[in-house]
């Protein structure tokens, strides 16, 4: 049996059988390269560093490049995600160079190093939830309207939240990694300052400073907040739930399947809407959240 | 080293670097500011006023 209808069907399976059933439903979506992933994170890097010469030599208006980098850098996070998790290639694999620079390359509109991203991130998987060790817990355990004060909050220069990634890769022993945050941001504000300077102030605002602010919130929103709010409950089955967004699974950019995801990390993002209808049965067996879903 | 990074990463130096430039380049854009002296003295006093309270409050909008 590698498939189950109802949870009925699965009632009367011991644990070990469960597992056993749900891990070979999981491995049918792993193991495959998410081509779409890979044009995703560097097409859109490129569509976003075109936007420069086209706005700055005046072949489009600023006012037409801004949604479009606004929608770039929003995007920007999804593919160094995939990376993050190995899911192009494994250390190892003849892509593996490829699973790097989608990483590396994807999150330059956020200013987000790849090392620090995926040290960080990894340590959300094994401590979701957990009020000291998950670094994105910040932002799960408030309020729809409370995240968003927050979501502000946290980028203001006394705020707490600045030193979470830094404590974090402290304590994991890779603080020499954080000198790829400083040399991301340095060159950062080098590359706003001399825009500014020159006359593009509204242009750099517009293409890069404004677009990350949003974009940074709405990642907060559909990959910290809305997967795991209320941020309380710890364990597999219970540290992430699935939701029916109003925007859709598109706009919510797939995350209403996040439990699929913190379940089986190796499954690409696009095949997890089939992992889930899959799974459904036994997740609904395991008394997971599945929301609407 | 480390005092020259801090100053580099500081709220006041964002403020001269790029609100500055931003704030001026705003209002030469807008018909309301007459000349562009007027614009960059505007905008060095809108910039420095947030650069401040960014930098010694630890807030660039007041509440924390």
């Amino acid at each position: 049996m590698d498939q189950v209808t109802s949870v009925q069907e699965c009632a009367d399976l011991s644990e070990d059988q469960l597992g056993v059933l749900e891990r070979r439903i999981a491995g049918k979506f792993m193991h495959i390269v998410p081509w779409g992933a890979v044009v995703w994170g560097i097409g859109n890097f490129i569509l976003w560093l075109s936007l420069w010469p086209l706005v700055l030599m005046d072949i489009i208006p600023v006012w037409l490049a801004f949604p479009i980098a606004t929608l770039n850098v929003m995007l920007s996070y999804l593919p160094s995600h995939e990376a993050q998790h190995n899911i192009i290639a494994g250390k190892g694999r003849p892509l593996r160079w490829l699973n790097e620079l989608v990483g590396h390359v994807s999150t330059i509109p956020l200013v987000l190093p790849y090392r620090v991203l995926r040290a960080t991130h990894m340590e959300h998987h094994a401590h979701t939830n957990d009020a000291d060790l998950d670094p994105d817990i910040e932002v799960s355990r408030r309020s729809k309207l409370d995240f968003f004060k927050q979501s502000l909050l946290n980028r203001q220069p006394d705020s707490s939240k600045q030193d979470v990634y830094g404590a974090t890769m402290e304590r994991l022993g890779l603080s020499h990694m954080m000198i790829d945050a400083l040399v991301f941001n340095a060159v950062y504000l080098l590359l706003m300052f001399t825009l500014a300077w020159s006359g593009h102030a509204i242009e750099a605002a517009l293409l890069w400073w404004i677009p990350k602010q949003i974009a940074i919130t709405y990642i907060e929103y559909y990959l910290s907040w809305a997967p795991h709010t209320p941020g309380v409950e710890k364990g597999r089955y219970r540290d992430t739930r699935a939701f029916k967004s109003k925007l859709g699974n598109l706009f919510s950019m797939g995350m209403q399947y996040h439990i699929v995801h913190h379940l089986y990390p190796r499954i690409p993002l696009s095949l997890t809407p089939a992992a889930f209808r899959a799974l459904k049965p036994i997740l609904q067996r395991r008394g997971c959240d599945l929301g609407a879903l | 080293m480390q005092h020259i990074i801090k100053l580099f990463f500081s709220p006041l130096v964002f403020a001269i670097g790029f609100l500055w430039p931003l704030s001026a380049q705003i209002l030469q854009s807008v018909p309301l500011v007459q000349s562009n002296m007027t614009a960059w003295i505007l905008g060095a006093l809108i910039a420095t006023a947030f650069g401040l309270m960014a930098q010694f409050r630890g807030s660039w909008i007041w509440i924390k």
